[in-house]
């Protein structure tokens, strides 16, 4: 299944020479391609390190009970080449990000792309989950 | 026949006249280097190519190195007062914290200063260096005239200039991670290195890093040190694959 | 599915997740190889190509450097290895994660390692049962010829006398002294990527390497070769955008004969590109979030 996504503006090129995908062993143990999610939440923090950067955010449940949500993205020089700086993403901003659950049902998802407070999309990992650049 | 035991070591005679006259072998050299003219690359850089590495690291702690501090005069690392007690405790517990101990990259100007030669290699529009240790290399970019903006490395991010035939390396974008030694001396993300490397002799480069930080230290500080090429023929750097052999110990040990 | 792989997979999730990345298969992969599918670039950093421009113009020659050897500097990546990262050799059948592909293996034809049986048995033990031991998670450099087809892609540098070879992943890197010089190692040193020495043989660089150490894969599917192999690559450059990539593995002790992959190198054409910094640290503290922030959730731990 596609999921439906502007494509950004970067050509299949250059993720083939820079955008790495998700471990093979991991994603589609680890997430479920066929439950695409989108959560809004408060950005916490990103962790911009190797093999995924991860972005962790508060998402307050209908209930009231607030959970941080640990978000795959990524490595650091994928994020980069996306556009992405270590500024562009305030804390406390209201995130909205879009990707696949984790299959152990915590707190945890793959994700391809995350919108800004002021609207701006950020291309964060593959959006239909699968190996290899975007379609 | 004396006439032409005469006639015969006159070439000689000569020839050793004329090295006694040329300068003397460069090794013995003024820091600045100033009577060593390095040979040019094809596009007209000095030459600094080769296999090189200092002398007697002083990785365990710089300021227990003699002469390596050459700024301040008195040879010690100008702590801010508040930055003195992390400094301390990072000394205490070396051996469980070190960043090398971990096989973390080590960072500038550490990778430079460490027992593991490294070979620099010019190109004109950029100078690679590559490192034994763990198989690092740095990019110094000669045509690029910014820094990226928004991320940060280990090793930083360096873009170089000619000086005269000093190479000038500008290095920011630093994260907090490193030492600059096992005795615990330490920065924050605001670190700043400006390297300087000129070749004093066919087998000597002058190495200089003068390092700023104004959230740890209270002046910027600078550092110069030798480095001796390795002169063998085909000589290469070798690999020291530190997490290797950390899991080889381990294994040994039965874990 | 073999429940062994099936076994493995959920414990190498952590494993998987923190410490490695593997690559995409490439975009065409099952078309012919050729130059890259791409538009004209705006240039600048994070810029790039967008999708269903216009097609590069036809390629030039290739450049030749001051002593009229061929240029190889650049930036270039793999793109179309026939998803050798994954599985070297032909690989019909679809994994989790990973499609079918023909490999990059061109002799034997049958595209299969002529593995003798003890090492057969190797390959398929590490596929069983120890994909956590792929040596990139315990960030080593992988070897020969795996590094040539490893992602991210890399940049070849030629000074006077050299090529010189900067991977972003792992920053792996490989130094070819390019002046026919012997090998000079003695056996007992062995090296992740080896000793090599390389010629000019017309417009072909061929490079031989000795000393490699048996702790690379060939792959991510845990091919394995011994200490003995032997490697000689053939770089031959055919236009400005592309390079001919060969390499011949002979191994006495792995294989009963030798055996060729063949694909070619891609020149990036992304204006202004960059190799940046790629760190990696075995156990860091990605995996201690990971843990903690998923609600303490027993995770493999690399031991």
């Amino acid at each position: 299944m596609r999921a439906k996504f502007a494509i950004p503006a970067v050509g299949v090129t250059l993720l083939l020479a820079a955008v790495p995908v998700v471990a093979h062993h991991s994603f589609a143990a680890e997430y479920d391609s066929t439950k695409p999610i989108t959560i809004k939440g408060s950005f916490v923090k990103m962790d911009w390190v190797n093999p995924h950067s991860w972005i962790r955010f508060n998402v307050t449940g209908d209930d009231g009970k607030v959970t941080l949500w640990s978000a795959e993205a990524l490595p650091p020089n994928g994020l980069y080449r996306q556009g992405w700086r270590k500024d562009s993403l305030k804390e406390g901003e209201e995130i909205t990000v879009t990707g696949f659950r984790a299959k152990d049902g915590t707190a945890t998802m793959w994700s391809s792309s995350v919108v800004r407070a002021d609207g701006k999309k950020m291309f964060s990992g593959r959006a239909d989950g699968e190996e290899g650049p975007p379609r | 026949m004396t006439f032409r035991l005469i006639l015969s070591t006159i070439p000689a005679a000569v020839a050793a006249a004329a090295l006694a006259v040329m300068p003397a072998p460069a090794s013995a050299q003024s820091s600045k280097g100033q009577q060593y003219k390095a040979p040019r690359t094809p596009d007209g850089q000095a030459d600094l190519q080769g296999i090189w590495e200092v002398r007697n690291s002083p990785d365990k702690d710089l300021e227990k190195a003699k002469g390596l501090i050459v700024e301040p005069k008195n040879g010690k690392i100008p702590y801010l007062p508040a930055a003195l007690a992390r400094k301390t405790s990072n000394e205490k517990n070396s051996a469980a914290e070190d960043p090398l101990n971990k096989c973390y990259m080590p960072g500038v100007p550490r990778i430079n200063l460490l027992s593991h030669p490294f070979q620099i290699f010019q190109t004109p529009t950029q100078i690679s260096i590559a490192y034994e240790y763990i198989h690092n290399f740095r990019n110094v970019y000669l045509k690029r005239d910014k820094h990226l903006d928004g991320i940060d490395f280990w090793q930083g991010d360096s873009l170089g200039h000619w000086e005269g035939d000093t190479l000038v390396v500008d290095v920011a974008n630093f994260n907090d991670q490193t030492w600059f030694d096992k005795a615990g001396a330490y920065h924050s993300d605001q670190l700043k290195v400006v390297e300087r490397y000129t070749r004093t002799g066919p087998d000597t480069l002058q190495y200089e890093a003068t390092i700023t930080d104004p959230k740890v230290f209270s002046a910027p500080w600078k550092i110069s040190i030798t480095l001796d090429r390795d002169t063998k023929p085909n000589a290469r750097i070798l690999e020291y694959e530190c997490q290797y052999l950390a899991d080889e110990a381990a294994k040994k040990k039965g874990n | 599915m073999r429940k062994g792989f099936l076994g493995m997979t959920a414990g190498t999730l952590a494993v998987g997740t923190i410490l490695f990345l593997k690559p995409a298969p490439a975009a065409g992969q099952d078309t012919p190889p050729g130059p890259p599918r791409e538009g004209g670039g705006r240039g600048g950093r994070g810029a790039g190509f967008g999708r269903g421009r216009s097609p590069l113009p036809p390629a030039g020659p290739f450049k030749r450097t001051a002593d009229g050897k061929p240029d190889l500097s650049g930036y270039w990546n793999a793109a179309n290895n026939g998803g050798a990262v994954f599985e070297v050799q032909k690989h019909p059948v679809a994994r989790p994660g990973y499609p079918p592909g023909p490999g990059a293996i061109v002799d034997p034809p049958d595209g299969l390692i002529p593995y003798t049986p003890e090492y057969a048995k190797r390959a398929k033990a590490n596929f069983d049962e120890h994909l956590a031991d792929e040596p990139e998670l315990h960030c080593y450099e992988s070897g020969l010829p795996n590094q040539m087809y490893r992602q991210f892609g890399f940049q070849i540098l030629q000074p006077a006398g050299y090529l010189v070879m900067n991977w972003e992943f792992m920053h792996a890197v490989r130094i070819i002294p390019t002046d026919n010089r012997p090998h000079g190692l003695p056996a007992s040193t062995r090296l992740f990527e080896g000793d090599s020495v390389g010629r000019w043989e017309g417009d072909t660089l061929v490079v031989d390497t000795t000393n490699l150490n048996d702790r690379t894969w060939l792959d991510s599917a845990g091919n394995v070769h011994s200490d003995q192999m032997h490697v000689v690559e053939r770089f031959t450059p055919v236009d400005e955008r592309t390079i001919n990539y060969e390499a011949t593995m002979d191994d006495p002790k792995a294989y009963t004969r030798p055996w060729t992959v063949k694909f070619p190198l891609s020149r990036n054409m992304q204006p202004n590109y960059e190799i940046m910094e790629f760190a990696c640290i075995e156990g860091n503290q990605d995996v201690h979030h990971y843990i903690e922030e998923t609600g303490g959730k027993a995770k493999a731990v690399i031991p």
